[in-house]
């Protein structure tokens, strides 16, 4: 890596944008809260886009009531680094979800993350208030196939142009001019169909690792040239969530966050929200105490693995991978991989195929473990990696400025 | 007449190209435009990203893919000469989870596919949208998978001697809460009576709730008589609760892998496969009958491999899986080892061949290891078996089947009797 770039990442990993702030003082929230209250009622006074089903009745129809839900608001809120003044509008938001229309898209993609969706890997009211998202379209949840189907997605995009935000998922293929991934009776390649559907967006949100940096059809020697989805999209607001799967119960806090303020949430270098990716895996992590007190698992069912002790030094990649797994975890919170034994493989981290790879210990890795406990922010983080390992960050880069516009203008 | 048709909601999308002879559909060109590489991507690496990189070509059958790619490692070292044994309790949570992945798999496309296309094929302006049966009864299988997984999709929790996990009572517990829950789901809404009487239920009329639904629609369509194919069957798997086998007018249990060939089509980029170059069907009524399931028999004797046979098969399968899952919790002994083989060796050379059903059918891994890295890594799915176009000498067994269907409608219905998934079908 050149000394320039060298340069400009470090510049972009110590800039105030890969800070999370938590407290950002009186005056800044109650000026929000006006926002997110005006906004609301603006909301609320639209039609509604999708009336598919009734939040109130789904509700009721899960066994669930007005206390469990609150309850849910009350954690959202806190996850979404609010206030806890804001949970009723949180609360009220949730249930105006169905008038922001969403168009779902599968590129290069395994559909994990639709099946993560569709599966509901988030507590039960995520669930439901994922059946509430207008979903304009989405291949496999809706009714309609084939060229009705096709149909449907063009004249959502014609009737919502410039309000729907984009849910993508999957790879872009761009080798053997796009010939790897094509979709419709027109065979429009995967790169064209975004592009298209990106250009009438309000916002694009790259869901999952193939969308947010090629993921795993981009590992090593990445037969089909596949990349990101920022790395195509131009001009528009750029949401990445990645993890493989992407956790539903992020998918919702971007859309309600979106639904809250009218804005998307404040963004990492890498264009993921904070509120999910501000974190290491290790900071919250269950299994913590036992690295503290230098308690490892050393092979598969020793004494170790029974005691449930750190996973560090079988390969587990908590301590360079941001994420909130180790607080929402999986599949409505029943469990997550370091749960089972089976230390994290960084699946939410940019070219993790290549430089993570579960199997290998973090000393033969390519990566370096931050050192310094938890107190270390984002940016230092980042210096420890790209110090040791400094490869594939220029398109980072690059989307990187963006982000970095795009924090200053929400900032100011 | 040549007609082109899209087929979606398969996790990624299929072209169907139609040859109508006379009203009937006479050929199927089958195609998928869709690669990833993820064969080309396994190359050089060490074997056990295998275990991480494998699950990721599918987000329903993931976990099948973990089963056959650790099963392929611990084929290749027991070749090699290292000692590979799994306690009961290893078997038992891999079929338990195995199993969890396949219900989950048969809900949706009953739910999200096979329902709503018959309502549609009927002409039901309006079909119910069944989106929430669907997510509540495939959510909470894949709770229970979970609890010893993980998570679902793409769990890595199996590894080379056993699995990582540990579970207490506790998640035993839990996770017989969730089969029960999602059994009472089957007897509310699938079959609208208890699981007894459903065993003792002779005839198909005798059944009720979506299940009466989806045969009575059946039966108008006259789907006891449409979607015939070969009437082959294959099982490659190994599993306490299936019989590997061929069936082929007759029954035989010698199978040689040497005889499963693999062949590019040209016009997809999905291979086909075939056994001694015959076609054969895989999945959940291959499964009943290498097994001698008597209800399927019954059906088979009736009405061949017929649409309704097929369809029927794979509803059979999900209640007597949610059985033998109950069964494998009430047996586990937590006290048992998880996992026998501490450490893996670091550099050795193995070629190993790992088979597991999955939803679909017959999955393989075959992989070359040198130096403790894969040299070549092979993936057969069950589509490939069920969803090519077929090879120079007979059309494939999908396409055999919507031969003589008379619309475009009633044929794309056969088609994904079958359970169509393309991600898988490409890689």
């Amino acid at each position: 890596m050149g000394k320039d770039t060298m340069e400009s990442v470090k510049k972009l990993f110590t800039t105030q944008s890969a800070k999370v702030d938590t407290n950002r003082g009186g005056e800044y929230y109650t000026d929000l809260y006006e926002t997110c209250r005006k906004r609301l009622d603006e909301l609320k006074a639209l039609p509604v886009v999708n009336n598919k089903l009734d939040f109130q009745q789904t509700i009721m129809d899960e066994g669930l009531d007005r206390r469990d839900f609150l309850k849910w608001a009350s954690a959202t809120t806190a996850m979404l680094m609010l206030p806890a003044s804001f949970t009723p509008l949180v609360a009220e938001a949730a249930q105006v979800m169905n008038r922001i229309p969403v168009v779902w898209i599968e590129l290069s993609d395994c559909a994990g993350n639709s099946e993560a969706l569709l599966r509901s890997d988030g507590p039960k009211i995520d669930k439901i208030v994922l059946d509430i998202i207008s979903l304009e379209f989405h291949e496999t949840l809706q009714a309609a196939a084939g060229h009705q189907a096709e149909k449907q997605l063009e004249e959502a995009i014609e009737l919502f142009k410039g309000k729907y935000l984009l849910f993508v998922e999957g790879a872009v293929p761009l080798g053997m001019d796009g010939q790897y991934g094509t979709i419709g009776a027109k065979a429009e390649t995967f790169k064209d169909h975004l592009l298209r559907l990106a250009s009438s967006a309000a916002a694009v949100i790259a869901v999952g690792s193939c969308a947010t940096y090629g993921g795993i059809p981009a590992a090593a020697p990445n037969p089909t040239e596949s990349v990101g989805v920022m790395d195509v999209v131009s001009g528009k607001p750029i949401i990445n969530i990645p993890a493989c799967p992407a956790n539903p119960a992020n998918m919702v806090g971007v859309v309600l966050h979106y639904v809250l303020t009218g804005k998307i949430p404040e963004l990492d270098s890498l264009l993921r929200p904070k509120f999910a990716f501000g974190y290491r895996i290790h900071d919250n992590c269950e299994r913590r105490a036992h690295f503290d007190a230098g308690e490892y698992v050393e092979e598969w069912g020793d004494n170790g693995a029974k005691n449930n002790f750190c996973l560090y030094k079988m390969g587990c990649k908590g301590p360079m991978t941001f994420n909130n797994c180790s607080i929402v975890r999986y599949n409505e919170a029943v469990n997550w991989p370091i749960g089972v034994g089976r230390g994290c493989i960084g699946c939410s981290e940019p070219d993790f195929w290549d430089k993570y790879a579960y199997e290998r210990p973090m000393a033969n890795a390519n990566i370096k473990a931050p050192t310094g406990g938890v107190e270390r922010t984002v940016d230092e983080f980042g210096l420890a990696l790209l110090t040791a390992a400094g490869i594939g960050i220029g398109i980072h880069a690059v989307a990187s400025a963006v982000a970095g516009k795009k924090n200053s203008e929400k900032d100011a | 007449m040549k007609v082109k048709y899209l087929i979606e909601k398969i996790e990624g999308e299929a072209e169907l190209e139609f040859d109508f002879k006379n009203g009937l559909v006479d050929n199927v060109n089958i195609s998928f435009p869709f690669y990833r590489g993820i064969e080309e991507i396994l190359k050089d690496r060490d074997v056990m990203d295998a275990l991480v990189i494998t699950p990721r070509v599918c987000g329903i059958c993931n976990h099948a893919h973990l089963i056959a790619s650790v099963r392929a490692i611990e084929n290749g070292l027991s070749k090699a000469g290292i000692n590979i044994y799994l306690t009961q309790k290893a078997i038992s949570l891999r079929e338990f989870t195995l199993s969890c992945e396949i219900v989950h798999s048969h809900f949706k496309w009953f739910y999200l596919v096979a329902l709503p296309q018959l309502l549609n094929l009927d002409g039901i302006k309006k079909p119910d949208n069944y989106i929430l049966k669907a997510s509540w009864a495939s959510t909470n299988i894949v709770k229970a998978l979970a609890i010893f997984s993980g998570q679902w999709p793409h769990a890595s929790y199996a590894v080379p001697g056993g699995v990582s996990c540990d579970p207490t009572y506790e998640d035993i517990i839990q996770a017989e809460a969730l089969v029960d829950e999602v059994t009472r789901f089957v007897e509310n809404e699938l079959i609208g009576m208890s699981i007894d009487e459903y065993h003792k239920a002779k005839e198909i009329s005798n059944i009720k709730g979506d299940m009466a639904t989806i045969f009575g629609m059946m039966a108008k369509q006259n789907m006891k008589e449409k979607g015939k194919s070969y009437d082959r069957f294959v099982v490659l798997g190994e599993h306490p609760i299936f019989q590997s086998g061929l069936y082929n007018k007759k029954y035989s249990n010698d199978i040689s892998f040497a005889h499963i060939k693999e062949q590019t089509q040209h016009n997809s980029k999905a291979k086909s496969v075939t056994y001694k170059d015959m076609c054969y069907e895989v999945g959940p009524l291959a499964r009943a009958i290498l097994v001698k399931n008597d209800f399927i028999l019954n059906l088979h004797d009736k009405y061949k491999d017929s649409a309704l046979t097929r369809v029927y098969a794979r509803l059979d399968e999900t209640i007597r899986l949610l059985v033998y899952m109950k069964s494998l919790l009430a047996n586990l002994n937590v006290k048992e080892l998880s996992c026998t083989l501490a450490k893996m060796p670091k550099a050795f050379e193995a070629s190993g061949v790992g088979i597991v059903e999955a939803a679909r059918g017959s999955l393989i891994h075959q992989s070359i290891i040198k130096d403790g890295k894969i040299q070549k890594y092979n993936i057969i799915t069950p589509t490939q078996w069920n969803l090519s176009s077929g090879t120079q000498k007979e059309a494939g067994v999908a396409v055999q089947a919507m031969k003589g269907s008379v619309s475009i409608k009633e044929a794309t219905f056969v088609f994904r009797t079958f359970d169509v998934c393309s991600v898988c079908t490409t890689q």
